[in-house]
């Protein structure tokens, strides 16, 4: 057996070379991106001239940079709580339910991830403009939830689709009320699902740039904050702020990993 | 009858959120579609009646036009050259072992989740004036002045490729694991080579995944805003950046909003196209 897997290995030694080169080559720029960060120098360079922590420093002393995180981190919350709450609701609808229309609004409730960001942010702008709505807050928390609903209903849905009914029905004819049978046994199952759909949904908020600068009038995010700061200045502190999110990024995708298992995302 | 209203009333509370926001979502596009019919009083204010001259002033300039045909011909090579990169990565997390599986996983999954905006900052950390790229050149004596690597097309295509390779991987991998490992061994044990058995059985049987991911990275690299934003400079800017500057700059909404219908139109026609392109080869397979 060992022999063979040996004898397989050599046979695809060129294919495992290739494809750890392509790997290698994608973890490049970060890895450039982390070393730059740790300049003791003002300039942007890899390998870094000295290591230091000032960027990383200099980063909190920056309020564009800490009102930016800050009002990243409260979109992202509440647009995946909304999103989780209304992919919920729907995906137990689609899945439970024959209704008109179900197709259709399963398709609709999809259709943000196809639409270009571009056009949906700017479809957003001559929106709030045409009903002369000056705030750009709501109109932001509105489009992220669109932005991030996808991913929610369609977690929820494969985990409903995959827990058969009969579970809860059997709650339920032991007495166990609606509420209660669906809190008790169909959350638990699909918890895994929501947990999945929610990190999926809070990344994609935190991340998104191209929907979102249309409305940065009011406050601006973070992606927003760094790109402006890389075309403008010429130190270190972008890649400082950009590293601690890389690393807030692993640990969640370690997380995701040991709760549901990076093979299975792998696979759906 | 009472049960029967009960539940609809259930359904209903189900399926309002969604549809509300589904709703707005389409109120929106559906602005965006009057107003590319609506003339422009310019600075962002609107005047009455209908007009095609938004999408006359886009399609008839090739100076606009271009910035598509840019885009459509820029989405065409890197989406091949992530197709190629992409795949090579998914065959060989089929071949290895678990723990290199995990090992490759995790590392996409992070660049999956980090934003475009850092990335693509990364890229442009490799590639600029006093960057790794060109101090390696210059070092190992290939060039005496650093070359020009960022803001130009290469800058671009090279940041669109590097973004784009985890979304080419995750779908062609799902279809390779799909794929029922006897039939390999029936391949192997009947005498093919290696290198039929790919072509003739494994590639064939990836297709589905194949056609799912090209969409996907086509329809990302004809819409980055982005890689042209930072690696382009305003050099290599592509359709969404006009758009953008459009809107926001000139405040020209209904010459922004024809581009924008045009453009998504245009995407359609090469997506369905596509999409019927990838369903003969498969059927021609399943011959």
């Amino acid at each position: 057996m060992s022999a063979g897997a040996a004898a397989s290995g050599r046979r695809h030694a060129g294919v495992a070379i290739a494809s750890l080169l392509v790997v290698l080559v994608l973890c490049f720029p970060l890895i450039v991106l982390v070393g730059v960060s740790l300049n003791a120098g003002p300039r942007q360079v890899f390998p870094p001239e000295g290591l230091s922590l000032r960027w990383y420093l200099n980063v909190f002393d920056r309020d564009g940079f800490r009102r930016a995180l800050q009002f990243s981190l409260a979109l992202a919350t509440l647009s995946t709580a909304t999103a989780l709450v209304v992919g919920v609701l729907a995906g137990i609808a689609i899945v439970r339910h024959r209704f008109p229309g179900r197709d259709v609004l399963l398709t609709a409730l999809m259709s943000p991830l196809v639409v270009p960001q571009v056009v949906v942010g700017m479809a957003f702008l001559m929106a709030l403009s045409a009903l002369r709505i000056h705030s750009s807050l709501l109109g932001m928390f509105v489009m992220h939830t669109i932005l991030v609903m996808p991913y929610t209903v369609r977690l929820v849905v494969s985990s409903l689709t995959r827990f058969r009914i009969s579970l809860e029905e059997a709650a339920r004819s032991l007495g166990a009320s609606p509420a209660r049978a669906f809190r008790l046994v169909t959350l638990p199952i699909i918890r895994p699902g929501m947990f999945a759909a929610g990190v999926f949904a809070f990344v994609s908020s935190f991340e998104n740039f191209t929907a979102t600068q249309f409305l940065v009038w009011e406050r601006t995010t973070l992606p927003i904050e760094i790109y402006g700061y890389v075309q403008t200045e010429n130190d270190p502190t972008a890649a400082a702020i950009s590293t601690m999110v890389i690393i807030v990024t692993a640990v969640l995708t370690l997380a995701l990993n040991r709760y549901i298992g990076v093979d299975a995302f792998a696979r759906r | 009858m009472r049960a029967g209203q009960q539940s609809r009333l259930r359904l209903a509370t189900l399926i309002a959120p969604g549809t509300l926001l589904v709703a707005a979502f389409f109120g929106c596009l559906g602005v965006l579609f009057v107003q590319s019919f609506l003339p422009s009083a310019g600075m962002g204010r609107l005047g009455d009646g209908f007009t095609l001259a938004s999408y006359a002033a886009f399609l008839g300039d090739p100076f606009y036009v271009g910035y598509l045909l840019r885009s459509i011909a820029i989405a065409v090579y890197t989406t091949a050259i992530v197709l190629v990169l992409g795949y090579v990565v998914a065959y060989h997390m089929t071949l290895c072992g678990r723990r290199m599986r995990l090992a490759i996983s995790i590392v996409l999954l992070v660049q999956f989740f980090t934003s475009f905006v850092i990335r693509t900052y990364a890229v442009m950390l490799v590639l600029g004036r006093f960057g790794i790229a060109n101090r390696t050149l210059q070092a190992i004596g290939l060039t005496d002045e650093p070359l020009r690597l960022l803001f130009n097309e290469f800058a671009v295509a090279t940041g669109i490729v590097l973004t784009a390779v985890p979304y080419m991987v995750f779908p062609i991998y799902g279809s390779l694991m799909a794929i029922e490992p006897n039939l390999r061994a029936a391949a192997e044990s009947l005498g093919a080579t290696r290198r039929r058995i790919f072509w003739e059985v494994v590639f064939p049987l990836s297709l589905p995944g194949v056609a799912a991911a090209v969409v996907i990275v086509f329809l990302f690299a004809l819409t980055s805003y982005i890689a042209p934003g930072l690696l382009g400079g305003g050099y290599f800017d592509m359709i969404a950046n006009l758009i953008y500057d459009k809107a926001v700059n000139a405040q020209d909404y209904p010459f922004a909003a024809a581009a924008a219908v045009v453009s998504v139109a245009t995407t359609l026609v090469l997506v369905y196209l596509m999409q019927k392109g990838f369903r003969l080869a498969i059927r021609g397979t399943e011959r």
